[in-house]
């Protein structure tokens, strides 16, 4: 059940982010099928991340977009690749944003989740792990959907 | 000159009247003027697609659970004025994530033109909404 909208949707998703183009600052770099696609990011303008790229792993259940994505930031050496060192971003790439959980609404889309993760790197006045993460990543599961967050604040 | 019709085809071209869809659960008081009615309607030429925010297909197509359009994949009106194919505000609805809140604004999903709110929804928060 729902496969068929995933499906459909995403489909019309891809179409666009390749016709018009991701926003400005990304780039997709794998988008084989429509289940797991890969997106670079770059935060533009002054921001603590100037010149650093990160790239987002989105993953779509076929209950796409009733149910959110599971997105991460990618750890990948070879491409240069980290996480970005942000309070609501573990070392693992899991993300505490507020739109990936609780705050999901299926009128949101990937060019929209690229936005706000951009403008949440650009409004980051200081490169700081969570305060948890050590903790966190030793126990956290692959899926950051099956860890219930807190959401400490809102202006992300 | 002389014209003998020996066969036609009649074909008929139908849209959702979204417009008429708004009004008509709207109370009486709340009839836009004639001004205000063309700046709705240039409005929602500027809106980029009439297409339905969850699964993104028109909403004259259907629902992608759906192969005919029109009566079998409705269109549905939010008190909010948001509209949806109504088998995709189910789905949401459906779901506890959704909280029973429309996906355009997060209020309290209301389907326009219903005699009471679904049992699920709380109408405090509504009217409270509604005071801000």
């Amino acid at each position: 059940m729902g496969s068929r909208i995933s499906a459909k949707r995403l489909t019309k998703e891809l179409t666009e982010l390749k016709t018009n183009g991701p926003p400005t600052g990304c780039t997709l770099i794998q988008a084989d099928d429509l289940e797991c696609w890969v997106v670079s990011l770059q935060v533009l303008g002054e921001s603590v991340y100037e010149g650093e790229e990160f790239a987002l792993r989105f993953k779509f259940s076929s209950s796409y977009p009733i149910d959110s994505p599971e997105v991460t930031f990618v750890n990948c050496p070879e491409r240069g690749w980290k996480a970005p060192v942000h309070p609501h971003i573990y070392t693992n790439g899991h993300i505490c944003a507020s739109v990936l959980g609780s705050g999901w609404s299926p009128v949101l889309n990937v060019a929209s989740l690229l936005l706000t993760f951009q403008s949440m790197l650009a409004s980051c006045k200081k490169k700081e792990l969570p305060p948890d993460n050590d903790r966190y990543v030793r126990t956290a599961p692959s899926n950051p959907k099956q860890t219930r967050f807190v959401y400490h604040d809102d202006d992300v | 000159m002389k014209i003998t019709i020996n066969n036609y085809h009649a074909i008929a071209l139908w849209r959702w009247n979204l417009k008429a869809g708004l009004q008509q659960h709207q109370p009486a008081n709340a009839q836009p003027t004639a001004e205000g009615e063309e700046e709705e309607e240039e409005e929602d030429d500027d809106d980029d697609d009439d297409v339905c925010g969850i699964c993104r297909v028109a909403y004259d197509g259907c629902c992608p659970d759906c192969k005919t359009p029109g009566d079998e994949c409705p269109l549905i009106w939010g008190e909010c004025t948001h509209v949806f194919h109504m088998h995709c505000i189910i789905k949401w609805l459906d779901t506890e994530s959704s909280k029973q809140q429309c996906p355009m604004d997060r209020r309290p999903w209301v389907t326009a033109g219903a005699a009471a709110p679904p049992p699920d929804a709380p109408p405090a928060p509504r009217q409270a909404a509604r005071v801000a």
